[in-house]
Parts: C-alpha cells; structure tokens; sequence
C-alpha cells in the first residue's frame, strides 16, 4: 500500500513541478538556516568536558571593591580569577582531589641547539600546576605531566602543545630535550596529543575560542621570574605597587583556581573551607563585600561568563520564524494542491477509499516532500556553513571548527524535517480527507 | 466603489478562510522579522561607521618580542624607531603600549579629587612619545603636544606619576563637562595630580563594544618591554609597500627578538568588528530570503485561487464585468488579506522589538521603520498577486458555457 502511496506522491509532485520546487525550497531553506545557526549555537554553549561536570569547579571569591561589584552588569557574581594570595590559599587545601591555580603568560621559545631549524616563535603559555592534565583530561602524545614538587621548586620542566612540537621537533618524540623559553632552558616531560578544547572554559577571559595554550609550565617560575599575567589583570583598588612581591600581595585578580571535587560532601567541606578562609581575611580587614564565595560547575561557568551571546540566541529565533514562514507557506501551498484536485479525491472516495486512506496518501506526498526538503536542506546547511568559516577565517581555529555539519545536526535536520511533515502535512491532509464525494460526483 | 467591491471579496474571504488566514500569518511574521532586522543591521551599521579619529587606512603596527637574556629594550626600540622613521613614505612612527580597536588594551580611573573618592571617569589610555599625535593622525584642538623631554622612561609598575597628559574631547566632557580643558587638574588612583596639557578632537580607544571608546587618553611614557609595539603613520598608498619593507628589515635587524606581527591598524578594526559585520549580513540574508518566501506564497496561492475560480470569474466576465474588475477583485482581495496580516504583524514586530531593546540594552524600535515595513509588505504582496491578477482577467468569457 504504502509504495502505492508513493507513486501517487510522485505523480502528484510531478504534476505541478513548479509548486512542488517553491515547497521542497521552502522546507529545504527553512531546515537550513535553523541547522545552521543551531549547529554555531550547540558548539558555542557545548561543555567540552561534559563527563566531568559534576566533579569541575571553578572557585570564586568576591574580593572586589565595597563600593561596587566586580561586573555592574551581573552584580551577583564575584570577579572571575582570584588574586595571587588567596589563589595559593585555597589550593593548599587537601579537600580537593585535585586543585590548579593558573594564568595566562608571554614569552618567546626558540630551540637549545644550534641545530634545530625552527625559528624562534612568540607563543602564549599557561602558568599552571601539575594537577591541570589530569583534571581537565588533557592527552598526552608522548611523556606526561610534572610531578607536584616541579611546581614549588620550580623545576624548569615544559610540557608542549602538539603544535609547538611540531615547530621545533618535526613531531618527535622530544621528552628529555631541551627548549629555551625567553633566556632559560627547560626540559620537556610531555608533548600533548592535539587538543583544542572549545570553549576553552578552563580561562574565558581572552576569547573563549581561541587556542590553548602553546606550553605548559609550574607556576612556581611566575614567582620567580616576576612574570605578569598575558591575560587579564584587574585591580579595584590602586594601591602602590612598589615590587613584584607587593603585585602578589595585591587585591588585583588575575588567576584562575579549579578543582575537582569528586562528591557531594567533598564539595560541601570545600565550600565551608572557603567561606572560613574569607570569614579569617574578613578579620584582617579584606573581603568587605557579602559573603560571596562560590564552586561553579562547568555548564554554569559557560553560562556565567556569556560564553553564547545575545546575537547568537537572536539568529536562532530568526531561524525558527524563518522556518515557521516556510512552513506555513507550505502548508498553504499544499493545502491549495489537494484541494485543487478534489474532484480526482472525489471520485477515489466514491470508489471506495476510506478516509484514512486518502488522509495517508496525502500525507504520504507531505513526507515525501519534506525528505526531499531535508535532503537539501543539509546540503545548504553544508554549504553555508561553509561561508561562515570563510567569513570567520581568522586565527580563532576553535571558533571555526564549531562550523561544520556533525552528527548531532544531522541529528537535528531528521527531527526538523519529521516536524516539518506533521505541520505542514497532517493539516491538508485531514482537511482533503473530509471532503463529500458526492458534491464532485455531481458536477461530473 | 472600493466599498461596494469589498463587501463581496470580504464574505467569499471568510468562507474559505483558511488559505487566507495562512498567507496573513506568513506576512505578520516576515513584517515582525522584517522591521528588527533592518533596525538591528541599521544599529550594526552604524556602529562599524563611526568615525576613529584616525588615519586608519595609512596606519600600521610592528610588534616584536625580546627574549635573550642580554636584549637591550631601550637600545633596539631605539634604533626600530629611527630606522622605521628614516623610511621614505614613514610620515611618523611611535612606541606605544597598545593598539587602538584592537579588543586589547589599558584601563584607569580618573578621580575628581586626591581623596579619591565617589565615582571615577574610566580612561583607555595609550602610552606614547612625543611623536604620538602626529602617528595617530588625531588633530589636536587646544593645548600642545607632548615635548620630547617630557617622555617619562618606562615603568612596568606603573610607579611614577605622570604629570601631564592629553584627552580626547570626550574625556575631556566627562572630567571637566563643557569647561576648557587645558591646566585642569584631575588625579589618578593614588591621588597624585595630573594635569591635561592638550585636547585631541576625536580618538576611538580599544574596545569597539564599550560604551566610553570615545575616552581615550595618550601618556607620555615609553611603553616598557620586553615586548614592543610600534605604529606607523605612511604617506597615503605606501602603507602596504613599507609593511613589506619593515617585516623584511626588522625580522633580521636584532637577532635577540622576534618580530611577531606587521599589520595594518584596519586590520584590527575589521577583525574587532568582524561579529557585528558578520551578523549583518546574515540578518539582511535571512530577511531577503524570508521576504522572498512570503512573496512567492502570495504569489502561489492567488495563482491556485484563480485556477478555482476560473469558472466563476468567466460566468463574471459573460455577465458583464470588465477586465479591470476581475483585477481589482483579485487586488483587493489581496490587500484585505495582507492587511489582517500587516495588522497582526505590527503588534508582534512591537514585541519583538521590546524585548530586543530589553536584550541589548537598544533604544525602543523606531516607530518609523514599522511604516516602512508595513509599506514594504503591502507593496510585496500587491506585486506578487498582480500577475496571476492579470492571468484571471485573461479568461475568456465562454468558459462559463463549458463544463469543466
């Protein structure tokens, strides 16, 4: 039955190839711009270490200026890196299965040896301690992380992006070579496996699509180089900042804190850690904003720091008007056609077709148009797309690498095509379904 | 006569409403889309256009990283500077610590008193030397410039006060209101005195979405390294030439640094406005093609009308309607239709429109631009009904004394 209903699709579509063409463009554009803007949308506010969700937290504190807070747009948040002091504050608690405290940092990397090529390279590199690979899951290609005693030492260890490595190594094994960073040498313990977390929602501050970082090294050397951060410094309060010791000492933030807390009384104890800390700097005469201290989880961090913004909803809410429009143009379109060839209807109920019958046939045409819709509608998707990366062609791989068809829009397009069936389809079709044989008989 | 024509077109509407209901839905939603675009691009439009101040399209910026142990800031940013100065086509060239519009840059408060205290005036500043103004291309309109011997050295703790400075009118607005400038005193975080020696007409500073760009100070400091950053202001179309020449020169003139980027200044504008630029045009496309849609459903649906109808619009013409009747009919029917939807679209494209301005913090819509849109539409759906109109008044009366 239902291949008879087919070629009685096929034969009507083809009757009028003209309206048939509007409605599969209609659908098909509809599908594609929603798919695209939600593909763009998806990949923006996608937790890109979503298994660890429950166990991630970023650490806040709201330090900042009595007066006002941190951002007048979003009062209720503390600033989103922590100062110097209290960042090692909170990671010496053991509470934590694992805890980082980290910034961004300059500097140039040129090799050791004479021998090597490459040409010296400005690179951006992230001052962390040895708890960020495994925490954050990071893959190694060869060697690993430093131990937890590189970190205070410092120990002049580097562990080098996929990308560095290539640089300076050719892709080699290089663990156990040497690389200068600025004027020091330092020894590789890990190359990592390419990995381009996006967003990069361990540091939004300075584009959340960008890169990560291009080296890896104990934070220790931040002390001990007197290095300011490559990221972001603010500071409420100008003090007089005579040394690097009093910027450390400083109420500016500039370093992110995480941890991993692997349950729920974990998290607990932890936050009673922290609001004890800053209940103790409260007495010392620091903290005189609300109690204001919190453990935000990765989801609720990307949506805290506007990771998708205010252009992006509003494309996706074009995109489903835009889409409603073509629907609705097609139901009018189909709805036009079947009742155009009523009588044709007429004379198939006379002969005996049920109701049902001639409700399937119908919607058989409606879902055969809508895959053929859908159909091209991915293509279109593909192709713009495509645009989009040539229109954001810049530096930023990881936003680009958002825009690409993937599993889950193709995922997408299949369910916006089967609604599209249902609403433009059932509609005309109950409607053709109800017509009276006998007034077409009669006109015969 | 329009009246009497409506009656007739109304009723034969509303009992087969449902193709009708559709198309109005189809023309109230594109209208709501329609009229916030166009506001949201004109608002995107608007923001790209505004003016810099600068001579952006003779600009450019060299940036280098020293990295040896033994690099020399002051002596190699010293010798880049006389070399890039000494180019022909180099009008003038400054070491500074940040690119305007560039989305990086620096922030200070500016307090009306050395108590430091109450509301502070957010200054983006740029630290420059004497050649700052002229390699900005900014005009200056009161005061002077910064004299050679008054470049403070640099000083990476931002520990040395800086006495005098120059503000952008902007600025100046907002310490002193509509007061002259120039002598007047206002104090940075740690209350020392700064004094305003010079007002530049207009200088947009480093953040393209934030809404005091235009409060822009230059410093008389060298930019402290490692790291340097040079403009460089070029004769009009030699800029691309001596960006060529300095990558060339400068990537080999110091083997204790690298040279990390020579780009121009618009460039970083275009990238800083890239979102905007790019929302833009998908919004125009996605209208266009929305408009597109809705006209060719009009269109569609008044040919299948008229199909319907073809014996009823010959038994019309067999007893006596002209041509132009059978037109008008179509037309007006039409119209009726477009105007239900144009109606229900004017109280969505408000909505819409409120909580847009609610989301981006926008003045309210412009009432002017739901006119246009509410023209727009009427036009689209008068253009597309007018040749299946025409195709209607084609059918000949004999039709009527056929069956089928």
């Amino acid at each position: 039955m239902m291949s008879y209903y087919l070629k009685l699709a096929v034969r009507s579509l083809r009757r009028s190839p003209g309206i048939t063409s509007l409605m599969v463009l209609a659908i098909a554009l509809g599908i594609a711009v929603c798919v695209i803007t939600l593909t763009v949308h998806h990949g923006m506010s996608s937790n890109p270490i979503w298994w660890k969700n429950d166990r991630l937290y970023a650490v806040t504190l709201d330090s900042w200026d009595p007066e006002r807070p941190a951002d007048e747009d979003h009062p209720e948040l503390p600033p989103s890196e922590l100062t110097w002091r209290d960042a090692e504050a909170v990671t010496r608690s053991d509470i934590p299965l694992r805890s980082v405290r980290m910034h961004k940092a300059g500097g140039v990397l040129s090799s050791g040896d004479s021998r090597v090529p490459a040409r010296p390279e400005r690179v951006i590199a992230r001052m962390t301690t040895a708890g960020f690979f495994d925490m954050f899951d990071v893959p190694f290609r060869y060697g690993g992380g430093w131990k937890a005693t590189a970190d205070a030492g410092p120990e002049p260890v580097v562990v080098l992006s996929s990308k560095v490595n290539e640089q300076f190594f050719g892709g080699a094994d290089s663990v156990g070579k040497t690389i200068r960073w600025d004027d020091r040498e330092y020894r590789v313990v890990g190359v990592l496996a390419p990995w381009h977390p996006a967003p990069t929602f361990y540091d939004l501050n300075n584009g959340a699509f960008d890169d990560p970082e291009d080296i890896y090294v104990p934070i220790g050397w931040t002390e001990k180089l007197e290095l300011p951060s490559g990221g972001n410094t603010n500071c409420w309060n100008a003090e007089d900042i005579q040394s690097f010791a009093d910027f450390l000492n400083s109420g500016c933030v500039w370093i992110q804190v995480w941890v991993e807390l692997p349950d729920a009384a974990s998290k607990a104890r932890m936050q009673a850690f922290l609001d004890n800390y800053v209940a103790g700097e409260r007495r010392g005469g620091r903290f005189k904003r609300p109690n204001n201290n919190r453990l935000t989880n990765v989801d609720q961090w990307l949506v805290d720091n506007e990771v998708v913004g205010n252009d992006n909803r509003m494309l996706v809410a074009l995109a489903f008007a835009f889409l409603s429009v073509c629907l609705i143009n097609t139901v009018g379109l189909l709805l036009a056609k079947f009742l155009g060839h009523a009588a044709i209807t007429g004379v198939r109920r006379a002969l005996g077709a049920s109701r049902r019958q001639v409700f399937l046939q119908h919607l058989t045409e409606a879902g055969l148009l809508a895959a053929v819709g859908a159909a091209l509608g991915v293509v279109l998707a593909g192709a713009g797309l495509w645009a989009l990366r040539i229109m954001y062609a810049t530096p930023r791989d990881g936003f680009t690498g958002l825009m690409h068809v993937s599993s889950w829009s193709l995922m997408i397009t299949v369910a916006l095509a089967v609604c599209a069936t249902l609403a433009a389809g059932l509609y005309p079709a109950w409607r053709v379904g109800r017509i009276a044989p006998a007034v077409y008989l009669k006109s015969q | 006569m329009i009246t009497q024509d409506i009656r007739p077109i109304l009723s034969a509407l509303l009992r087969n409403r449902t193709g009708a209901v559709l198309v109005a839905l189809q023309v109230a939603i594109a209208l709501a889309v329609l009229v916030n675009a166009v506001y949201v691009v004109k608002q995107r439009v608007d923001k790209i256009g505004r003016p810099t101040g600068m001579d952006i399209e003779n600009i450019f910026m060299v940036t280098s990283a020293g990295f040896a142990a033994d690099y020399d800031h002051a002596a190699t940013t010293a010798a880049d500077l006389s070399w890039l100065r000494s180019q022909p086509g180099v009008r003038a060239a400054t070491l500074t610590s940040g690119l305007p519009l560039s989305g990086g840059g620096s922030q200070n408060t500016l307090y009306p008193t050395p108590e430091v205290k109450g509301e502070g005036t957010s200054m983006n500043y740029f630290d420059v030397d004497e050649s700052g103004i002229d390699t900005l291309g900014v005009r200056l309109v009161a005061g002077r410039n910064f004299r050679a011997d008054e470049i403070l050295p640099e000083d990476p703790t931002y520990r040395k006060p800086v006495p005098g400075f120059i503000v952008t009118r902007t600025l100046a607005k907002a310490l002193f209101g509509t007061e002259d400038a120039v002598g007047k005193v206002t104090y940075d975080g740690l209350g020392r005195p700064m004094t305003v020696i010079g007002v530049i007409d207009h200088m947009q500073g480093s953040w393209v979405d934030w809404d005091k760009i235009g409060q822009v100070g230059l410093l008389p400091r060298r930019a402290f390294g490692p790291r340097a950053l040079y403009l460089v202001r070029t004769a009009p179309g030699q800029r691309d030439a001596l960006i060529k020449s300095a990558e060339e020169h400068l990537s080999v003139s110091e083997p204790r640094r690298v040279l990390q980027y020579v780009r121009s200044l618009d460039y970083y504008r275009d990238r800083s406005y890239q979102a905007d630029r790019n929302m833009a045009i998908f919004l125009v496309t996605v209208t266009a093609l929305l408009g597109c849609v809705t006209a060719l459903g009009i269109f569609a649906l008044a040919t299948f009308n008229v199909n319907l109808r073809t014996r009823q619009i010959g038994t019309r013409r067999a007893i006596g309607a002209r041509k132009a009747d059978i037109v008008r009919y179509f037309m007006v029917e039409n119209w009726l239709v477009t105007t239900a939807g144009v109606l229900l679209g004017a109280a969505l494209a408000l909505g819409v429109g409120y909580s847009l301005s609610r989301a981006y913090q926008l003045p309210r819509l412009d009432l002017y631009y739901l006119v246009g849109g509410v023209v727009a539409l009427w036009a689209t759906g008068q253009v597309a009904a007018w040749q299946p109109s025409r195709r209607a008044a084609k059918i000949s009366p004999s039709v009527a004394t056929r069956t089928v």
